[in-house]
């Protein structure tokens, strides 16, 4: 399965037009979709697709274009040019049935604050043509949602639930989630992870973004980088890991030999500065582990490479598309 | 009685459509406009039997020069139309309606975007014309709201005081100032759903307020401006005199489509925009 990069020649648009779908058509198709803002960002040509059942991550710096995307898909903004279609339908033509199969969790998260969370709850639940309460309490119990508090007296983790569950609630065939985890704590952004997986597993699509390279790793089948508005590889994240460089950096009881490591596999750089090696270590790092094995180590680290790293990494490593 | 059970009825059954959603987001301050506005017309029927066939307060207002006498509404004051006409329909009672509406109307999508809740709003499947034309009739209900409270304390209290005004000049009289509410405040959602900006839309409506006010009344005293008269919204409500003419329904049907153009400018403009940019 090749690079899984977008295909970039498929009609967007299904040809039955208004009215009935294609059902084989992708849940998010996007073909060189500019949009810019009058004091600037945006996102220029901004083409991929995103498949039925797989999840998205959609990985960028802040500011990179994210929120912009998400905004065209929900019809709250409209690009200046290029397709945006969901489900084979016009985003703009076709919103209101679009939004019919959309669970969409914005970002920059804004409540109704007066009301309480059920309130909110079974207000939405009346404009989607009512999912049945029971789920959607079950839902809450899953997050261990408090339902009787107004909103405005939540912490910013439950009201970011409130969200959650509201995006989720009526089983929606596509979930836009915005930065879904932000405030979060761990034992429950875990849980949100585990819920996007549920999802694709039914054969529902989710479309994720963030600008936290492990969470789009530990959950997203693929994932697409955006940066300054561009969207500049999307990829498997079996690939991305393949890829991906651990930095380490090692210190030994004793200086190295000028040849350290230089034959161990997977190692593309290494600098030796007395007793301190640093290596970059490409692909999996066990080769690098067994031959520290034969070593008196003083200090050891090994991190992931950031987002930034990373991107530098597919740039040298000719990551283009 | 458990306060559960006795809290607002949407607590239990829950609230159903934007245009439910819109009312009770404005309950409370519905509540006191209501009560407001009711209160108004109390104190001014308090106050009507001291100048109730007063001849010598009469005599008075009548050296007045006509034209303050006109503008003011101080003909006939000492009867009971035309004391209502002075106190309450000449500007009071307009103005705080108009205030009223404008304050709902500009809050009605230009607020949803300045908290930003119009994202989870809309992603919901409900088109954008529809809020704007849910929500809007929100705000309508809650001007006649506050228009029955007046009215019903005029009718009931009012013969206590030996007001004498006939059902048909009082109700024209407030069914004109409620239409003037509804069209400044739909005035003002459009500009706020054109602009999606609060602030400015409430003082682009005050603006055209002070203007249709001005227009409708200064005509008495300039008489040049006599001709531009039909274009305020405020003469066709008020400057008509319907307390003392009682139901004028070419000029009400004015009102209302002006109020139709308003509420299409302000559907087809939110329908047009990049929202909460």
């Amino acid at each position: 399965m090749g690079l899984g990069g977008a295909r970039p020649t498929r009609t967007l648009l299904s040809p039955a037009g208004e009215g009935g779908h294609d059902p084989a058509a992708p849940p998010i198709a996007l073909e060189s979709v500019t949009k810019h803002y009058r004091g600037g960002g945006g996102i220029d040509e901004v083409t991929f697709e995103v498949e039925r059942g797989e999840v998205f991550g959609f990985l960028g710096p802040n500011g990179a274009g994210k929120t912009t995307t998400i905004r065209l898909l929900l019809d709250l903004i409209r690009p200046e040019a290029g397709k945006v279609a969901l489900f084979g339908l016009d985003a703009r033509g076709s919103s209101v049935a679009i939004r019919r199969r959309i669970g969409y969790l914005p970002g920059d998260l804004a409540l109704y604050d007066r009301l309480t969370a059920r309130e909110l709850l079974t207000h939405f639940a009346h404009l989607r043509g009512g999912p049945p309460w029971a789920e959607t309490e079950k839902l809450a119990a899953r997050f261990d949602l408090e339902l009787d508090r107004p909103i405005r007296a939540l912490s910013k983790g439950n009201r970011q639930k409130v969200g959650l569950v509201q995006a989720l609630m009526g089983d929606p065939q596509l979930l836009i989630l915005d930065e879904p985890t932000s405030g979060l704590d761990p034992l429950v952004q875990h849980q949100v992870h585990a819920l996007m997986r549920e999802v694709a597993a039914e054969g529902r699509t989710v479309f994720l973004s963030s600008h936290v390279l492990s969470e789009v790793g530990d959950v997203a089948d693929r994932v697409g980088l955006i940066r300054q508005g561009r969207v500049v590889a999307v990829r498997r994240v079996e690939d991305l890991r393949r890829r991906s460089v651990h930095l380490v950096e090692v210190t030994g009881k004793a200086p190295f030999d000028s040849d350290a490591f230089a034959r161990v596999p997977g190692v593309v750089r290494r600098d030796l500065d007395g007793p301190t090696a640093h290596l970059e270590v490409s692909g999996g790092i066990d080769p690098v582990v067994r031959a520290l094995a034969g070593y008196e180590l003083e200090d050891l680290s090994i991190r992931e490479p950031s987002l930034e790293e990373l991107f530098l990494a597919f740039y040298q490593g000719g990551g283009a598309t | 009685m458990n306060g559960h059970l006795v809290g607002p009825a949407h607590r239990r059954r829950g609230l159903h459509s934007v245009f439910e959603r819109a009312f009770d987001e404005q309950r409370r301050a519905l509540v006191g406009w209501a009560a407001g506005l009711g209160g108004l017309g109390l104190v001014m029927l308090g106050m009507y039997p001291s100048v109730r066939g007063n001849r010598s307060f009469a005599k008075l207002l009548e050296a007045y020069p006509q034209a303050l006498r006109t503008l003011f509404g101080l003909a006939d004051y000492t009867s009971g139309p035309g004391y209502l006409r002075a106190e309450i329909f000449s500007l009071t009672g307009p103005l705080l309606f108009v205030i009223f509406a404008i304050l709902w109307g500009t809050d009605l999508t230009a607020g949803e975007e300045e908290r930003r809740t119009v994202d989870i709003l809309l992603a919901n499947p409900v088109s954008r014309a529809r809020v704007v034309v849910e929500k809007w009739a929100a705000m309508v209900v809650g001007v006649l709201v506050v228009a029955a409270s007046l009215g019903l304390v005029l009718v009931l209290i009012g013969p206590a005081v030996k007001l004498h005004v006939g059902l048909v000049a009082l109700s024209a009289a407030i069914v004109s100032t409620a239409l003037l509410a509804v069209l400044f405040g739909t005035l003002g959602l459009a500009v706020g759903a054109a602009t999606g900006h609060r602030g400015l839309a409430r003082g682009v409506t005050a603006l055209a307020a002070v203007a249709a006010y001005l227009l409708s009344s200064l005509p008495e005293l300039v008489s040049w401006l006599r001709p531009a008269r039909p274009l305020s919204p405020w003469y066709h409500a008020l400057g008509v005199d319907p307390m003392g003419t009682g139901y004028r329904p070419l000029h009400l049907l004015v009102l209302l489509a002006m109020t139709a153009v308003c509420l299409a400018v302000a559907t087809v403009s939110f329908d047009r925009r990049d929202l909460a940019t």
